[in-house]
C-alpha cells in the first residue's frame, strides 16, 4: 500500500511543470556552483565528490519542500482535516508523500552527476560503484522517513513554510554534504550525529572516495527508522492537539 | 505631484501589506532573516575550506545577495498576487498612471531588502568575527540600497511576466538560483566563463556586491562609486522594462482579453 | 451637458482563440454582434440575458476593460477608447462576489487603497469612506479582515468601493447572487436610492423580480444581440395573448417534453427542477386550451398541482430569448 501511494505521489509531482523545471534547472545550477568553486579552490580533484554532494543537497531540498509543501498544500486545499479524520493511521497516508519526495530527489542526484559529466567533464569513477548504487537509494529511503517527522511537525504549525525556507542551508551545512564537518564549530557535532542526513551523506561520500560504507549506511537507516517511529507518535499526538487547538483548517 | 507621492507612499505600503506573503513574524524571521544568514554561513565555511577567497568576500557578498530573496519574490508578489485575489481588474480601472502605481509598489520591498541585507551583514560579521571599518557604513548602506532597488525592479519585471504567463513562481525560483550562481558573490567572477560573467553584469546585485566588497576593505566611497553607479543604472533599466511591459500587457489585454482581469 | 449617460452604437466584440501547440487552430468567437442602446442620465437600466449571452462582454467594453472590435461607445459623453481616463474617472464597477478584495486587509484598508487608486482627493477620503460604509451598512465592522467576511458583507463592500469616487455611472454585475433574501432586499433599496439621487445605474441580473422592481427600462440580450428593449410592461407584451399552463410533475423524460413541444398551439415548453420534482411550463396561445392534450402526453407520470395563469415578465423573457 505504501508502495502504491509513493508511486502515485511521484507521478503527481512529476506532472507539474513547476516541479519538473525546478528539478531540471536547480541541479544544473548547483552542479555548476560546485564545479566552479572546487575548480577555483585548492581541491580540484574532489569534483566528483562535489557533484555528488550537490546532488544530495538536491535530495534534501526535495524532501524538505516536498514534505512541508505537502502538508501546506493539503491545508490550502482544505483536505488536511479530511486526511486526519480518515480511518487509516495518518502515517500510512503521509509516508507515501514523503517517500515520493525522496524518489524525485533521486532524479536530483542523477541529474547533477549527468550535468557534471556532460558540461564539465567530471569523470564518474566511483571507488565502490556497487556500494554507491546501494547507498544512494538507502539514503533516499532514510530521508523519506525523516520527512515524515518533518511533516508531522508541519501539521501543527500554521506557517510551515517559514520553517522549510529556513532549514535548507542549515541541514546542508551541518550534515557535511558539501562542507566537511571538521571545519564547523565543535558544538555542531552532536547535532550532526543525530541527523540521518549526516550519515547518509557520509555513506555516499565513502562510496565515492573509498571507505567503510556499510556502517554509515547502517547508522543512517537506523536513525531514520527511529525518526519514522518518532514521526508516527508525533502524528498521533499532533493530530489530537490540532483538533483541540483547531489549527488543522487554518491556512 | 503630491498625489503621485501619496500613491507611491501610502498606496505602496498598503499594497505591500495586502500582497506580500511573508509578513507574519514567523515567516519574516524564518524566511528573510534566518534563511539568508544560514546561506551566508554555508558559503563562508565552504569558501574557507576551498580557499577560493577570504571570509570578507563571502560575508559581504552574501549579505548583499540576502536582499535578493525579499526583493525578487516580493516584487513578483506585488504584481502576480493580484491574480490570486482577483483584484487586477479593479486596479486597472483606476484612472491613474500605471507606471507610478506599479513602480511605487517596488519601494517597500526595496526597503525590506535593505533591512534584510543589513541584518545579514551584521549577523555574519558578528558570528564570523569580521571587522568592518565604521567609516565604510554610510557607503555600505548606499551600496545595499542600490542593490535592493535593482532587485525589487527585477522582481517587478518577473511579476509582470507572471501576470501574462502562468507559473510565475517557477521563474522567480529559477531567478534566485541564477542570481546565486552568476552575481559573483559565491563564485568569484573571474572564475566564471566570459559569457556567464557578461550575463552576471546585467543582473542586479553584481555591481552592488562589488562596491560593498571595496568598501568593506576600507577603500573609501570614491573607489566604490563607479560600481554603485552601474548598479543604479541596472536598477533604472529594470524599472523601465517593468513599466513598459506592464503597459504593453494592459494594452494587449484590452484588445485580446489576455489578462485575468475579471 | 448631454442628457445621455451611456451610448452604445453597434458594438461588436470577437474573441480569437488558439488551441493546440504545434499546429494552432484559430477560431473566432463572436461574443457581441452589434449591440446599440442609450441610457439616460439618472436612469436605472437593466441588462438581462442567459449565461454566455454577452452581457459581461458588453459591460467590459463600456467600462474600458475591453476594446470593441467594431462600433463605438460613449460614457458621459467621452469615447471609451479615445478618452479612457476620462471615462474611468466617472464610472464605478461592482462585480466580484467572493473575490476581488484583498483578503488580508481590513475593509477600511481596502477602501483606503482604492480611494487612492480611483482619485478621491486626499482631503475627502476619510469622510467619503465613512459615508459609503454607512450607506452599505458596514459601519462598525470595517476594521475586521475581509477574509472573515460573509458573502453578503463582501458584496456590500464591493458596492462601497464602487461608490467611493461618487461616479456618475455605476455598473452593477449580478449584485444579489449568493446573497440571502433579506440582505438582497436591502441591496435593492440601496440601488434604488442611488438612482433616485441622480446616479445612472446599469444592472445585470438573472432575477426577474429584481429587474421588474428596480429597472426603468430593460434590454434582453441573447446570442450577442439585443432581442428586446423597453419597460417591464412593454416587454410583457411579448408574451401577450398567451396563457401559461403550469404542471407539477415527478420525472418528465426528454421524449415527453419533445412530444409536448410538438403539440399544435404550443409556443414554449420548459422544465424546471423544483425540489424533488419538475415544474413544467407550457406557453400557448390564449384561445387554445391545451390542458387536455398536455396531461395526455404526461400519462403514467405522477402529477401534482395543475394551474393556468397570465404570463409574467419571466415568461416574456423566456419567449424573447427562445425566439
Amino acid at each position: 500500500m505504501i508502495a502504491v501511494g509513493a508511486l502515485l505521489h511521484t507521478k503527481h509531482l512529476s506532472r507539474s511543470v513547476f516541479e519538473i523545471t525546478i528539478a531540471l534547472v536547480v541541479p544544473v545550477v548547483q552542479a555548476s556552483l560546485a564545479v566552479y568553486l572546487f575548480r577555483a579552490g585548492t581541491e580540484p580533484h574532489r569534483m566528483l565528490e562535489a557533484a555528488v554532494g550537490a546532488g544530495l543537497m538536491g535530495v534534501w531540498s526535495s524532501v524538505l519542500f516536498g514534505s512541508g509543501g505537502a502538508i501546506q498544500n493539503q491545508r490550502w486545499q482544505g483536505t488536511l482535516e479530511m486526511l486526519m479524520l480518515a480511518p487509516r493511521p495518518a502515517v500510512l497516508v503521509i509516508l507515501p508523500i514523503t517517500l515520493a519526495t525522496g524518489l524525485t530527489g533521486t532524479y536530483a542526484v542523477a541529474a547533477t552527476l549527468l550535468w557534471g559529466w556532460l558540461l564539465y567533464g567530471i569523470p564518474l569513477d566511483f571507488a565502490r560503484p556497487l556500494a554507491f548504487a546501494v547507498a544512494v537509494p538507502g539514503c533516499i529511503l532514510a530521508l523519506g522517513m525523516f520527512g515524515l517527522l518533518l511533516a508531522a511537525t508541519f501539521v501543527l504549525m500554521r506557517n510551515a513554510n517559514a520553517l522549510t525556507n529556513t532549514l535548507e542551508y542549515p541541514i546542508w551545512l551541518v550534515s557535511g554534504m558539501l562542507v566537511p564537518i571538521s571545519v564547523l564549530p565543535g558544538w555542531t557535532g552532536p547535532i550532526a550525529a543525530v541527523l540521518p542526513t549526516t550519515w547518509g551523506a557520509r555513506a555516499v561520500r565513502q562510496a565515492v572516495t573509498g571507505g567503510a560504507v556499510w556502517p554509515s549506511l547502517g547508522i543512517c537507516l537506523a536513525v531514520s527508522v527511529l525518526c519514522l517511529g518518532l514521526g508516527t507518535l508525533a502524528l498521533t499526538y499532533v493530530e489530537r492537539r490540532a483538533r483541540a487547538a483547531a489549527t488543522l483548517a487554518l491556512a | 505631484m503630491i498625489s503621485a507621492l501619496r500613491l507611491i507612499g501610502l498606496g505602496g505600503a498598503i499594497a505591500y501589506r495586502a500582497l506580500f506573503n511573508w509578513t507574519t513574524p514567523a515567516m519574516f524571521v524564518g524566511t528573510l532573516l534566518a534563511g539568508p544568514l544560514f546561506q551566508l554561513l554555508f558559503f563562508a565555511y565552504l569558501g574557507r575550506q576551498l580557499g577560493v577567497a577570504d571570509d570578507r568576500f563571502y560575508i559581504v557578498g552574501n549579505a548583499v545577495l540576502a536582499a535578493s530573496l525579499a526583493c525578487v519574490f516580493g516584487g513578483t508578489m506585488a504584481v502576480a498576487n493580484e491574480r490570486r485575489y482577483g483584484t487586477l481588474g479593479h486596479v486597472l480601472l483606476s484612472p491613474r498612471s500605471r507606471t507610478v502605481l506599479f513602480l511605487g509598489r517596488a519601494l517597500p520591498y526595496a526597503a525590506n531588502g535593505l533591512l534584510v541585507a543589513a541584518v545579514t551583514l551584521a549577523g555574519g560579521a558578528l558570528l564570523l568575527r569580521l571587522r568592518v571599518p565604521l567609516a565604510a557604513l554610510p557607503g555600505l548602506a548606499l551600496a545595499l540600497a542600490a542593490g535592493s532597488l535593482a532587485c525589487a525592479f527585477f522582481g517587478l519585471l518577473l511579476g509582470a511576466l507572471g501576470l501574462r504567463f502562468k507559473d510565475v513562481w517557477l521563474v522567480s525560483n529559477v531567478a534566485v538560483a541564477v542570481l546565486l550562481l552568476l552575481t559573483g558573490v559565491n563564485v568569484p567572477a573571474q572564475t566564471l566563463p566570459a559569457g556567464l560573467r557578461a550575463i552576471g553584469s546585467l543582473l542586479p546585485i553584481t555591481h552592488a556586491a562589488e562596491a560593498a566588497r571595496v568598501l568593506a576593505a576600507g577603500d573609501g566611497l570614491a573607489a566604490a562609486m563607479p560600481s554603485i553607479g552601474r548598479e543604479l543604472a541596472v536598477a533604472g533599466a529594470y524599472a523601465v522594462a517593468a513599466a513598459t511591459l506592464l503597459r504593453l500587457f494592459e494594452v494587449e489585454s484590452r484588445r485580446r482579453a489576455t489578462l485575468d482581469t475579471l | 451637458m448631454t442628457g445621455t449617460a451611456i451610448e452604445a452604437d453597434d458594438l461588436r466584440r470577437t474573441y480569437r482563440t488558439r488551441t493546440g501547440w504545434l499546429r494552432p487552430r484559430r477560431t473566432e468567437i463572436p461574443a457581441v454582434r452589434g449591440v446599440s442602446f442609450t441610457v439616460r442620465r439618472g436612469e436605472l437600466f437593466g441588462l438581462l440575458g442567459p449565461n454566455g449571452a454577452g452581457k459581461t462582454t458588453v459591460i467590459k467594453m463600456l467600462n474600458t476593460l475591453l476594446i470593441p472590435t467594431a462600433g463605438t461607445a460613449r460614457v458621459c459623453g467621452f469615447d471609451v477608447v479615445a478618452a479612457t481616463r476620462e471615462v474611468r474617472k466617472r464610472i464605478g464597477y461592482v462585480f466580484g462576489g467572493d473575490r476581488g478584495l484583498y483578503e488580508r486587509l481590513s475593509a477600511l484598508d481596502n477602501l483606503r487603497y482604492f480611494a487612492e487608486l480611483y482619485g478621491v482627493p486626499a482631503r475627502q477620503q476619510r469622510g467619503r469612506i465613512s459615508e459609503v460604509l454607512d450607506l452599505v451598512g458596514l459601519a462598525g465592522r470595517e476594521r475586521e479582515r475581509v477574509e472573515g467576511y460573509s458573502r453578503g458583507m463582501r458584496q456590500r463592500l464591493h458596492i462601497a468601493r464602487g461608490l467611493l469616487h461618487s461616479p456618475q455611472v455605476l455598473f452593477l454585475d449580478e449584485p444579489s447572487i449568493g446573497v440571502d433574501p433579506v440582505a438582497a432586499r436591502e441591496l435593492r433599496r440601496t440601488v434604488a436610492n442611488l438612482a433616485a439621487t441622480g446616479t445612472t445605474v446599469l444592472l445585470t441580473t438573472h432575477y426577474m423580480a429584481e429587474a421588474e422592481e428596480l429597472c426603468d427600462r430593460i434590454a434582453v440580450i441573447a446570442g450577442g444581440r439585443i432581442r428586446a428593449l423597453g419597460t417591464a410592461d412593454e416587454l410583457k407584451h411579448h408574451a401577450d395573448g398567451r396563457r401559461v399552463l403550469e404542471v407539477e410533475a415527478y420525472g418528465v423524460p426528454d421524449d415527453r417534453l419533445t412530444a409536448i413541444r410538438a403539440l399544435p398551439g404550443v409556443r414554449e415548453a420548459s422544465l424546471e427542477t423544483v425540489g424533488t420534482g419538475h415544474l413544467l411550463r407550457v406557453q400557448s396561445d390564449a384561445n387554445s386550451d391545451l390542458q387536455h392534450h398536455v396531461l395526455g402526453a404526461l400519462s403514467g407520470i405522477r402529477l401534482g398541482r395543475v394551474s393556468t395563469r397570465q404570463p409574467t415578465l419571466e415568461d416574456a423573457y423566456v419567449a424573447i430569448v427562445n425566439s
